[in-house]
């Protein structure tokens, strides 16, 4: 008796245990993985995303000014193996879990990103502009590149211009001036 | 007079699931939505019924295997009109990791008209619980009866 009373006096002092959610507020555990992003900033098209998706949900197009990425949010198991894997952390799984729709949306769950190249300072080709983060990351020891020149140089270019800076070489597209004397 | 029965009985909606070869965690997820008085689905008038001919919604789980496709038919065709499919998780949605699978028949809205699609594997109780909100929004449009 003395243990119902108990029971029920704390159910009365600390109300309903359930949920209010979808007539109130929720909670999203930390940890939650919702729907999947792509930073476009920050995307460099490796594909290694699409090599290690479960569901096989995502898929980079090429072409010649850019690449296209598409995450099939209706394909996507969200096991983030993508955000594991991802070199340059362009993919985050957000807190986002709102994920029912009706048959009418089905095809427009997606995430799609369209990375535009541009042309190498160098030889003209157009590349991906690596992004800062990552520039200034590699060249965190070097003080005399400017990242923002050199993320505009296509990988031949950049393979040059470090040639030239560390042996003190002449460009081979420079003109040839001081080589006389040598 | 039908119209009046349409009106008392439009609160409940009474639910039943076909598990077409899931690997049970999305059927876990909707017994969790069911049962815990945590997400309590009985706030919206919706219980677990056990046969298809009192059900309202259909709760489908699992990508539809070959094994289970006549079977899914014959009890969806057991279900009255008007009826609302949910599909729930991916696998019945796209076919999901076993998508182009040997023993797949085909995703499930190939096979029969879906309604709502509740994405995720498995999804949250409260992604089901909206799923299965809007499918009682859906099932009153069909019956003609707007939520006020």
């Amino acid at each position: 008796m003395a243990g119902f009373l108990k029971v029920l006096l704390r159910n009365v002092l600390q109300g309903p245990s359930t949920d209010p959610y979808p007539l109130g507020p929720t909670f999203s555990p930390d940890s939650i993985r919702g729907k999947v992003v792509v930073d476009p900033t920050m995307c460099i098209g490796c594909g290694m995303c699409v090599h290690v998706c479960t569901a096989g949900a995502i898929n980079i197009q090429h072409n010649e000014n850019g690449h296209v990425i598409t995450i099939y949010r209706n394909s996507c198991c969200l096991c983030a193996n993508c955000h594991l894997y991802c070199p340059t952390g362009a993919i985050t799984l957000t807190d986002d879990w709102h994920s029912a729709h009706e048959q009418a949306v089905k095809y427009q769950q997606i995430e799609q990103q369209h990375i535009d190249y541009e042309p190498c300072l160098g030889c003209g080709t157009p590349v991906r502009v690596m992004p800062l983060a990552l520039v200034s990351k590699l060249y965190a020891g070097k003080p005399d590149v400017d990242p923002e020149h050199v993320r505009h140089l296509c990988p031949r270019c950049r393979q040059m211009e470090d040639a030239v800076r560390t042996y003190n070489l002449q460009h081979p597209e420079a003109p040839a001036s001081g080589n006389d004397e040598a | 007079m039908s119209n009046l029965l349409n009106k008392l009985s439009v609160r409940s909606p009474w639910l039943f699931r076909i598990n077409a070869g899931s690997c049970n965690g999305c059927d876990v997820e909707l017994a969790t939505t069911a049962l815990i008085p945590r997400f309590d689905v009985e706030r919206f008038g919706c219980r677990y019924c056990g046969s298809p001919r009192h059900a309202d919604v259909v709760l489908i789980t699992g990508p539809v295997t070959l094994k289970m496709r006549d079977k899914v038919l014959k009890l969806w065709d057991e279900i009255p009109n008007p009826k609302v499919t949910v599909a729930v998780g991916i696998c019945p949605i796209s076919g999901g990791v076993f998508r182009d699978s040997y023993s797949l028949a085909e995703p499930l809205d190939h096979l029969i008209p879906v309604d709502v699609n509740v994405p995720g594997c498995p999804p949250r109780p409260q992604a089901i619980l909206e799923g299965v909100v809007l499918a009682k929004k859906i099932w009153m449009r069909k019956l003609g009866i707007e939520e006020g």
